[in-house]
């Protein structure tokens, strides 16, 4: 024991980190501070921990060539004990870290902890979402399965609109002009050492910065924050205080530890992601699907119209970002309190409301207009029931044209295009025929790819897609 | 909670976690997660996937063929399933799906399919009379078919075939369209099960339809067909050059 203490003094005596640790340790923080509201970070950064020492062990196996990257993760999954709960772990830890960040940032937001003198901690802030969600995509691509594919394809895509210089840059994305070996080495640069540096760089700072700022109390409706009087009123506060530790940390301690009890559960019962199909351009059944938090961008991309889509696209991130950024620029002083900002809370509230929707569209929708995504599923029997010889081949039609991948029928089905179940009520035969035959919307033109007997058979089904016993749609044009 | 308390959990955590960790549910299984797709030999997911649009879910109630009629299994033997998956019914709805008839499946799989459709046949033949055969031996007579109809069908499609009491027109010209000869020979051999289209047995009370008269209700519905099928369309003046 002696021993022990005659070392660390002799260590610190050189080292001189002691009495910081110290200082950083029992800083005093205002009462209010040491909340269970104040834990999310903290958790993040837990997680961010288990992240890296799970990548480090992953990467030990891992091989990051095009011909071996999906079959290293097979040999993970199946060979070496408890090689798959690494996996598990890596990847579940992930997708908690991405939502940890953004609760964090939530509650930052709506405590208004982001004002006055803390404006450059959540710009800093803004930087780590960026590669928080930076590394979810890395990752995801370094699977290197179809869902990788996808995702590669998917961001090459977009950067490829980019005007003037989008070819230069896809070719600077994936190191060629098709996704290959050096795409997958460059994805690997990025989340090993690239955006990992950048990361654990900035959060040190992020850090400095909380312990030097202090913790935001807790706000008060009414309480207002002014560049003038501020800082007299926070030193108050902390006088008035409590040491971080314990009187805070354990708080901390406590839900870090359940978040990696969660993380741990999930990964035992859950188990690994994939790697999902081989990444082989020749498999055209493929159904890839991207990892949760990037489904809405699929949602929105196939409903936008088609001419929109360059221009949300390319525009939407950068001002998403600055928006972001300004926040605390444009609002740096004023209430702290949601009660009182009504904005604020209704701008959150529509962003969760919009990004949830598009989520949730997003896993009802296939992704590609693969035969077997949606064509496979079998028309409703009490669809076909009454049909006559000719509307009953008026549903193969159906199945066999793949309308089904943008139209529902008793629930099963692509959302692009409207739900057919009670289609004639609203269109009568002549708009049935024309909408077939001409598209409209974002509906491709049948017309060349049907005969007219198949047109016939189609549009003879169509019209008995209503409730019985309700009047068909009626073209008022006619008597 | 307090310290002890959370150690004592973690300790727990971690003491489950090497316990449990051959059989923990999360752990992969043998296979790779997901198969190749000309890999993928299990008969549900193939059928499910290829054929429930339209043959239904487990070959009932689809638009198309009811493959687990026990009568359409009596009178369709195992050759005749595997030629038309692989290859298709040309002119009709029902694709081609070996990979040589440029399909998506391999004859591994087709094998699955055909025997997990046998797989649906009870184990006896219905009502013990053999249905009529496959493919017709001579080619049916329309004239003769045209008396069959009205001994056999009259009642319920109506005099002419355009509808009756007891069904819709069966001589549509876009519907004769879309279905091949052997089509109508099925759906005249089996009817529509699940409706009340009544197999070869039953279309006349008490007595069943001899070989000959199927074929010759077949070639009368095939002859009712008309040269351009569907056109015009019966409400919209557009003049359009489909295929056929
Ligand atoms: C690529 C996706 C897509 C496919 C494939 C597709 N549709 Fe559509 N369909 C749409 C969209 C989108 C609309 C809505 C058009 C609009 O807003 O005007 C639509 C509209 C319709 C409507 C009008 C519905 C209404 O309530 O106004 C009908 C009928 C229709 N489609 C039938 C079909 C049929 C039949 C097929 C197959 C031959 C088919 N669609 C294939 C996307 C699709
Ligand atoms: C797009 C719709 C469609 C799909 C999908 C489809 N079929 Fe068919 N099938 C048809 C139609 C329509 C016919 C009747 C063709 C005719 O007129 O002879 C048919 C006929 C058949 C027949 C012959 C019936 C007879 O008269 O003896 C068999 C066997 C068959 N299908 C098996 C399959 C199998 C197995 C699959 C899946 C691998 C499949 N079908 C998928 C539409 C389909
Ligand atoms: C008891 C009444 C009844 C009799 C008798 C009958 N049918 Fe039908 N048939 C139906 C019904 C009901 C349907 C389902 C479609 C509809 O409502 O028209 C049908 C459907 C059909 C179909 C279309 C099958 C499909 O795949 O959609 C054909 C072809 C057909 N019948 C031919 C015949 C022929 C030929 C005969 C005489 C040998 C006959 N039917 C006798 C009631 C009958």
């Amino acid at each position: 024991m002696r021993l022990l203490k005659a070392l660390g003094e002799w260590l610190d005596f050189r080292l001189k980190l002691g009495e910081g640790i110290r200082d950083a340790a029992t800083h005093p923080i205002p009462k209010s501070s040491a909340s269970w509201w104040y834990v999310f970070g903290s958790a993040a950064l837990t997680v961010f921990g288990i992240q890296v020492v799970t990548g480090i062990l992953l990467a030990i196996v891992y091989v990051p060539t095009a011909a071996q990257a999906w079959s290293s993760l097979q040999v993970l999954n199946h060979d070496p004990t408890l090689g798959w709960f690494l996996r598990a772990m890596h990847g579940w830890a992930s997708n908690f870290m991405v939502a940890l960040v953004l609760i964090h940032m939530l509650q930052v937001f709506l405590f208004g902890a982001y004002k006055f003198p803390r404006e450059l901690t959540w710009i800093i802030g803004v930087f780590l979402l960026l590669m928080t969600l930076g590394m979810a995509f890395t990752g995801q691509v370094l699977r290197f399965d179809q869902d990788a594919y996808w995702g590669i394809g998917i961001g090459a895509s977009i950067t490829g609109r980019v005007p003037v210089i989008g070819g230069a840059l896809v070719h600077l994305l994936l190191g060629g002009p098709i996704i290959g070996g050096d795409t997958l080495s460059r994805f690997f640069a990025l989340h090993v050492f690239i955006i990992p540096g950048l990361l654990i760089g900035l959060v040190s700072l992020h850090l400095l910065m909380v312990l030097k700022l202090g913790i935001n109390e807790w706000p008060m409706p009414g309480r207002i924050v002014r560049r003038e009087t501020y800082l007299k009123e926070y030193e108050q506060l902390t006088h008035e205080g409590v040491p971080f530790v314990p009187d805070a940390i354990w708080k901390d301690l406590v839900f870090g530890a359940s978040i990696v009890a969660a993380i741990a559960v999930c990964a035992a019962v859950l188990g690994p992601f994939g790697p999902g199909g081989q990444p082989d351009p020749t498999i055209i059944q493929a159904a890839p699907r991207p990892d949760f938090f990037f489904l809405w961008l699929f949602s929105l991309l196939s409903l936008l119209p088609p001419q929109m889509e360059t221009p949300v696209l390319l525009l939407m991130p950068p001002v998403a970002i600055l928006i972001l950024l300004l926040v605390p620029v444009l609002s740096g002083e004023g209430e702290k309190h949601w009660k009182k900002r009504p904005v604020a809370v209704l701008t959150v509230l529509v962003a969760a409301v919009a990004l949830g929707s598009f989520t949730h569209l997003a896993r009802s929708t296939p992704w590609s207009p693969a035969m077997s995504a949606w064509s496979g599923a079998p028309v409703p029997i009490s669809e076909l029931k009454g049909r006559s010889a000719l509307e009953r081949r008026g549903a193969l039609v159906f199945q066999a044209k793949q309308c089904r991948n943008c139209h529902a029928l008793g629930g099963a089905g692509g959302m692009r295009g409207p739900a057919l179940d009670e289609v004639a009520l609203r269109l009568t035969s002549d708009q049935l025929i024309r909408q077939v035959l001409q598209g409209g919307g974002n509906m491709p033109a049948y017309g060349k790819n049907l005969s007219p007997a198949e047109t016939t058979a189609l549009v003879s089904y169509l019209e008995t897609l209503k409730p019985e016993g309700r009047p068909p749609a009626h073209d008022a044009s006619q008597p | 909670m307090s310290g002890p308390a959370l150690w004592s959990r973690a300790a727990a955590v971690a003491a489950a976690l090497a316990l449990a960790s051959c059989d923990l549910p999360g752990r992969p299984g043998p296979e790779p997660e997901v198969l190749r797709p000309e890999q993928v030999l299990d008969f549900a997911t193939l059928y499910s996937q290829n054929c429930a649009g339209c043959h239904g879910a487990a070959g009932k109630g689809g638009a198309a063929v009811s493959l687990a009629d026990p009568v359409y299994l009596a009178y369709a033997d195992d050759a005749t399933v595997r030629r038309v998956t692989a290859n298709g019914v040309a002119h009709t709805l029902m694709p081609a799906f070996a990979q040589s008839a440029g399909g998506m499946l391999t004859d591994k799989q087709i094998d699955v399919l055909v025997r997990g459709i046998r797989g649906w046949a009870g184990a006896a033949a219905p009502g013990g009379i053999k249905p009529p055969a496959y493919t017709a031996a001579a080619p049916g007579d329309a004239a003769r078919g045209a008396a069959a109809y009205q001994t056999f069908c009259a009642r319920c499609h109506g005099p002419d075939g355009k509808g009756g009491s007891g069904g819709h027109s069966i001589v549509d010209g876009s519907f004769l369209a879309l279905i091949s000869d052997q089509g109508l020979r099925t759906a005249v051999v089996t009817g529509v099960p699940g409706r009340d289209a009544p197999d070869w047995r039953s279309d006349a009370p008490g007595r069943p339809m001899t070989e000959q008269e199927v074929t010759d209700v077949v070639a009368w519905l095939a002859s009712q067909r008309t040269q351009f099928p569907g056109q015009p369309y019966p409400s919209l003046n557009t003049t359009h050059g489909g295929k056929q």
